[in-house]
């Protein structure tokens, strides 16, 4: 048991990813404002991004820019950051698509709370079933 | 009440993961798998293969440059669907002003 909690603390960039992404899970259930939904999945993607370049790290190593007057430097692992980047772009994009969706809502039902939209959609159904 | 559900599934998947974590190499530690060598292959090869000095940059553009080509498809699907989603005059179902 002693090991363990020794080995979780020395991996604590891990379980800062893990906080954060609880923290995102936490938002997108918790929460019925579809902004907020949005701010949740962002909050995860962030915990992604920092369990990706942690496990791209070594011990004193410094950022993977070739120095050339310095050859016995320790570079950090280039290929997560560049996969990173690529995420980066892909949660725009996710991002954009969204707040572009919640804004139609909004146009459409005059709200951007899922609840209150759920309402709205059953009510409709329920009047659409009585004529 | 839903508020509690979800902290115990947190709290549920929090442990489950962190047992994960007790077992992930150490951070930090140069012997990891993560290091092998295609991190070698990349640090030590960046600057003949490309001639670029940054590696991220080497990879992201020359060694993996379909991958940013596509990238760009990506972004630029989902440009145009933000413009389709919020093109005027489509508010209300089938009613086109």
């Amino acid at each position: 048991m002693g090991e363990l909690w020794s080995r979780v603390l020395q991996n604590y960039p891990y379980v800062f990813a893990l906080a954060l992404f609880a923290i995102g899970i936490y938002t997108i259930l918790t929460h019925s404002n579809l902004f907020k939904k949005v701010i949740g999945i962002n909050i995860m993607e962030g915990s992604t991004y920092i369990l990706f370049i942690a496990a791209g790290n070594v011990r004193g190593g410094v950022a993977p820019i070739l120095d050339m007057g310095d050859p016995g430097l320790v570079y950090v692992h280039p290929l997560p950051q560049a996969l990173m980047l690529t995420g980066i772009v892909v949660s725009v994009s996710v991002t954009a698509l969204s707040l572009a969706l919640i804004t139609k809502l909004y146009r459409f039902y005059g709200t951007v709370d899922a609840k209150e939209i759920m309402k709205i959609r059953s009510e409709v159904r329920a009047n659409a079933g009585r004529d | 009440m839903s508020n509690k559900i979800a902290i115990a599934l947190l709290v549920c998947i929090g442990v489950v993961v962190l047992l994960a974590i007790s077992e992930l190499p150490l951070y930090g530690s140069p012997d990891t798998p993560a290091q092998n060598y295609v991190a070698e292959r990349y640090i030590e090869g960046a600057l003949s293969d490309t001639g670029a000095l940054n590696m991220v940059a080497a990879i992201v553009i020359d060694y993996r440059a379909y991958d940013t080509l596509i990238e760009t498809t990506v972004l630029f699907t989902a440009i145009i669907a933000v413009f389709l989603v919020l093109k005027k005059g489509t508010d209300r179902k089938g009613e086109h002003k």
